[in-house]
């Protein structure tokens, strides 16, 4: 303790010295703790709001959700009887402005007189819910999505047609609590009273309609109890049973996802960073030696030597990580009001200890794991320097507990990265990867010296002074390499992704998708349309399948909520799906394992199922799954497994029916079609004329709003990769401040031996302009690799090269290298010799 | 015997300064023992360092002895080796073959620590370029030993000793806020502060003026007869090595004169 006592005194003063030099060090672990924290506290806050406004995103205390059927009345006298309960149905319908005959597809949501249950249903003008809603001159009322509005060109007052229903738009939709907690939405919300439903005709047998029951318990009632009475009153009712505490899986799934993702960017940032701390502690221990060789000589312990400077590292550490957990607690507020229309729910803003805590432990572990090194070394300082100059070699390697403890410090870095991700086998190849590319880009920047070193003399006087500084003792050539080396490498790694996404969604996806999904048809109107559809000029590939949906309830006899499901799984087991019946292997499918059934089977109910889903539940052919259908369980044996070229947009359902098990069920049809052009308008109109009830999906619509959700999260990406590029050139300048001393002197001697700036500028140029090619063609080439494994193995979607995108990426960073690099350099030429040569 | 010792005069100072009290046998017997244990004893050592120009034998079979209380001046040319003898006699520099024994240890068994702990206990060391810590105050410079050494009255102690050296007025000085003569003086209070057995002052006066330096080194030997230090200083002045009681010459690694032992032969034979 004594010892620590004097350490810690001894560090203190030692700060005085100011902190040159170290703002680098700060800096770098700053940036990389603020991005850290920045993305944990945004996600927590959405995460935070999720979870506080569960009752009202869910609508209830439980949800009990049907698909096609409604709940039987012994079903909603037990549930009126036990709770109060709220009736909501949704599909997808078209709405049409007779007036100037636009048309375009709407979220319809029919409610209650009870809903909502939880938060406020408020419109503008602010009528009450029956005003908005209700009968009025024989006439329901619907209150809509201000988009409608502009898409149908209509104002409040008109009238609109909803299947066989006329319906007057009576206000806008201003506040709807249950609106984030819904899945993908494909059109603006109309919103219509339940008495309002029937007269649409488009609820009918097999229709795909979402029926949802919410409940309100009494204060203090046990949700769990609940749900376990409900179950076992109704067990084959088939509904899927959610609380609010899950009011929103996929969504909170996907917030965690991305924070993830964001927070691995940033962490390449405070890796990055990390070079520049070393590099910083580095520096300053070399020009502490004699303060160092001194308090040898007065007796000091290489112990208390290692503590004084530790301490000083862990101070300043702290300051940075200070520094950027208040950087990174501020970004909530500041991004929730620019996202506020871009997020699912509103963020909770608040301080958010865990994600701080995470970056503070990220940044002090990266403060240790860069330093520990350097600060090892300080300890092997010669006291006898400060008798003689002769430089006896010291030896390289500090002692093995130092070794020791610069290792842990990486292994708890990974253990960190890994331990706090939910999806730890990303975040384990995250960890992989970048310490390949440390190793990696280390190696190179060896090989580069050793080349250097060994290049011979070139003729060019500057070509010789390039290329020796690249090597001389002391050139910056490893770190700059290995911090710019890495923020290029993620930077081309998720440019790649990037393209590779776009080119997905924008090129090979429209040209193989069909324009239109129909949903909704009724087997009775198949014919018809088939005959409508064949008949519009310029269509082709009408397709027609039948569809009905279902729900996985057991995995070979296991509840599907007991179930360990892979990521690759879990969307099967969650909710309901599609599900169709086929005597033929459906087009985009090869059956890869088992055999597909002969086309007049007729036995036992059997599946053919997903190869992906399959490996991730672990199932084979010749396991069963238990599927509830319209509140019956089928269980039925698993005969093959398909692999699905999803990206061909046709139809396609993980789950296809053996002929025999399902037909008998209500169920309607889902058609698909091609067309361009006018095509296209005109096939919409024709079905939507002839078929009220039928559904048209535009393809484009769909792309678009997937597209426009990439490009948010491809915008939030970019951002965080450029703080990693940030952090490299931190380091870059880091690098050439420490050589800076050194640069004014060799500039001064050329200058006095006659070189004209111009001369000494070329050199420079040749200098950073090699050190820039190299990490250029490094980070280039690991971007690529890295961007290939992402995208072909772990996404699993067809891999395009881009070279251009990793070569302009990696241009870019030859630029950002040389013009650096050159401004840094810039005060080097411009000193006055004599000035310069006196100090020395 | 005993009267042939080096140390004689310092041993009968000692007695005398100690008549009339019942322990000046006990004292004297004491003193008998370091007498006849020299307090530096270098037995053949070599030094070989290597750079990377190859290897350079800097100390070449340097056998010598100090007694405690002597004074002694080490001259010779530049590279003749005078710094690394100092540096071996520190414990900073390991011989690569030889003995060196001080204050009755044998730096060669020590590891780096031990090493530490020994210089902190036994040596100062006054450099030419002084060597103050820049972050620190003179007070605070003075004191590290001290402190380094757990001792609670650190720096009341130290400011005694600046005191001593005429600088009580400086306490809360930066070395960059002192003169040169100034800063010198606070390294001579920072070697003497612990009362070390041996003093090791490496041309002291180096980078200092005429006057200033003369001012340093009466000072120098004021604190070293003060506490009756062993010292020894490396100068290339033949006036200051004069003053000292015995003058080691050094010449391309060997000791080439003693002036205690006339032929060279003899340096270092006791």
């Amino acid at each position: 303790m004594a010892t620590l006592a004097l350490a810690l005194r001894l560090a203190r003063r030692e700060l005085r010295g100011g902190l040159r030099g170290f703002r680098i060090f700060i800096a770098c672990l700053a940036l990389g703790v603020a991005a850290i924290a920045g993305v944990g506290s945004l996600a927590a806050a959405i995460g935070e709001g999720l979870r506080s406004d569960g009752r009202a995103l869910l609508g209830g205390d439980l949800e009990l959700r049907l698909t096609h059927r409604q709940a039987t009345p012994p079903e909603l006298v037990w549930l009126a009887r036990e709770a109060e309960v709220s009736t909501v149905a949704n599909m997808r319908a078209i709405a049409h402005n007779r007036a100037n005959d636009r048309r375009t597809l709407v979220e319809l949501k029919a409610i209650d007189a009870a809903y909502p249950l939880y938060g406020a249903l408020t419109f503008d003008p602010p009528l009450t819910a029956d005003a908005a809603l209700g009968l009025r001159d024989g006439v329901y009322g619907a209150a809509v999505e201000a988009a409608l509005l502009d898409r149908l060109g209509a104002k409040l007052g008109d009238v609109l047609t909803v299947g066989d229903a006329m319906l007057q738009v009576r206000a806008a939709i201003r506040s709807e609590p249950d609106r984030g907690g819904g899945g993908l939405t494909l059109g603006p919300r109309l919103l219509i009273a339940a008495g309002a439903l029937p007269g649409t005709g488009l609820v009918q047998p097999g229709s795909l309609v979402y029926w949802s029951y919410r409940v309100r318990l009494d204060p203090g009632a046990d949700t769990a109890a609940f749900r376990r009475n409900v179950e076992a009153a109704f067990p084959d009712a088939g509904w899927q049973v959610r609380d609010y505490a899950s009011a929103s899986p996929g969504l909170r799934e996907w917030v965690n996802r991305i924070g993830l993702f964001l927070t691995l960017v940033g962490l390449t940032a405070l890796l990055v960073g990390g070079v520049g701390v070393g590099n910083a502690v580095r520096s300053y221990l070399d020009g502490k030696s004699e303060t160092i060789a001194t308090l040898k000589c007065l007796g000091a312990p290489g112990r208390v030597i290692f503590q004084v400077y530790l301490m000083q590292v862990l101070a300043l550490a702290l300051g940075g990580v200070v520094i950027g957990l208040a950087l990174g607690a501020a970004l909530p507020p500041l991004l929730s009001g620019l996202m506020a229309d871009r997020l699912p729910v509103p963020a909770r803003v608040g301080l958010y200890p865990a994600p701080l805590l995470l970056a503070s432990a990220y940044g002090f572990l990266t403060a240790l794991a860069f330093a520990l090194w350097p600060l090892a070394r300080a300890r092997l300082v010669p006291a006898a320097g400060l008798f003689r100059d002769l430089v006896a070699p010291t030896r390289l390697l500090p002692g093995v507990p130092y070794v020791a403890a610069t290792i842990a410090a990486f292994v708890a870095l990974a253990a960190v990265a890994v331990i706090s991700a939910e999806e730890r086998r990303f975040a384990l190849g995250f960890v992989a990867g970048a310490a390949a590319s440390f190793i990696l880009l280390r190696l190179v920047a060896a090989l580069v010296v050793w080349i250097a070193r060994r290049a011979g003399r070139p003729r060019s006087p500057y070509l010789r002074i390039a290329v020796a500084n690249l090597h001389r003792p002391g050139a910056g050539t490893a770190s700059v390499m290995l911090s710019l080396g890495l923020g290029l490498t993620l930077l081309v790694t998720v440019a790649l992704i990037q393209g590779n996404l776009a080119h997905e969604v924008e090129q090979s996806m429209p040209a193989a998708a069909p324009a239109f999904f129909f949903i909704d048809i009724q087997p009775d109107q198949l014919v018809d349309f088939e005959a409508l559809a064949k008949s519009v000029p310029g269509v082709t590939g009408v397709e027609v399948v039948p569809q009905l949906r279902g729900r996985i309830a057991k995995v070979n006899g296991v509840p599907a909520e007991q179930v360990a499901a892979g990521p690759a799984s879990r969307w099967a087991l969650r909710g309901d799906r599609g599900l169709t019946y086929a005597a033929r292997v459906p087009p985009g499918s090869t059956v890869v394992e088992g055999q597909w059934w002969p086309a007049d089977y007729h036995g036992p109910p059997e599946i053919s199922l997903d190869e992906g889903i399959a490996r991730d539940l672990r199932l084979k052919p010749g396991d069963s799954l238990t599927i509830n259908v319209l509140g019956r369980d089928m269980d039925a044996r698993i005969a093959n497994l398909r692999r699905i070229d999803w990206s061909t947009l046709g139809i396609n359902f993980a789950i296809v029916f053996a002929p025999g098990a399902i037909e008998a069920a209500p169920h309607t049809f889902l058609a698909t079609a091609r067309a361009e052009g006018p095509a296209e308008e005109a096939l919409y109109r024709a079905v939507t004329d002839r078929f009220a009830n039928v559904s048209p999906i535009r393809m484009k619509e769909v792309l678009a709003t997937v597209n426009d959700l990439l490009g948010a999260i491809g915008r939030a990406i970019d951002v965080a990769a450029a703080v990693t590029l940030l952090a490299g050139v931190l380091v870059l300048g880091g690098a050439l401040a420490a050589g800076h001393r050194r640069r004014v002197y060799d500039a001064v001697v050329l200058k006095v031996l006659g070189a004209t700036r111009r001369d000494v500028m070329g050199a420079y140029v040749l200098e950073f302009g090699l050190l820039g090619l190299a990490t250029a063609v490094v980070g280039g080439v690991l971007g690529w690799i890295a961007g290939w494994i992402v995208v072909a193995h772990v996404m699993t979607i067809e891999w395009v090269a881009l070279p251009w995108v990793a070569a302009a990426t990696a241009s870019a960073g030859v630029v950002v290298t040389v013009a650096l690099g050159l401004v840094g350099t810039f005060a080097a030429l411009s000193r006055r010799p004599a000035a310069v040569l006196r100090q020395s | 015997m005993l009267k042939q010792s080096p140390a004689m005069t310092v041993i009968v100072a000692a007695i005398q300064v100690q008549i009339g009290n019942r322990r000046i046998f006990m004292a004297s017997a004491m003193q008998v023992k370091v007498a006849t244990d020299p307090l530096v004893r270098l037995d053949d050592v070599h030094l070989t360092l290597v750079s990377t120009a190859g290897a350079v034998n800097i100390l070449r079979g340097i056998s010598l002895e100090i007694f405690a209380g002597e004074t002694v001046g080490v001259v010779g040319p530049s590279g003749s080796g005078k710094s690394t003898m100092l540096s071996v006699m520190a414990g900073l520099e390991r011989a690569t073959s030889g003995t060196v024994t001080v204050a009755g240890g044998d730096l060669g068994r020590m590891d780096e620590d031990a090493l530490a702990r020994f210089r902190r206990d036994n040596l100062g060391i006054v450099f030419q370029s002084f060597h103050l810590i820049p972050t620190m105050t003179a007070l605070e410079n003075v004191a590290i030993p001290l402190e380094l050494a757990g001792r609670r009255d650190a720096f009341a102690a130290a400011e005694a000793e600046l005191a001593a050296v005429g600088l009580s007025h400086r306490l809360t000085h930066y070395p960059a806020q002192l003169s040169g003569g100034e800063q010198q003086r606070v390294a001579l209070a920072r070697a003497v502060v612990s009362g070390p057995k041996l003093l090791l002052a490496d041309e002291p006066t180096g980078n200092l003026d005429g006057a200033t330096g003369r001012q340093v080194i009466d000072l120098l030997f004021a604190l070293q007869q003060r506490g009756g230090t062993t010292l020894v200083l490396i100068t290339h002045d033949a006036e200051l090595a004069a003053r000292c009681g015995r003058v080691v010459r050094l010449g391309d690694g060997r000791i080439v004169g003693d002036s205690k032992h006339q032929a060279p032969r003899a340096a270092g034979a006791s």
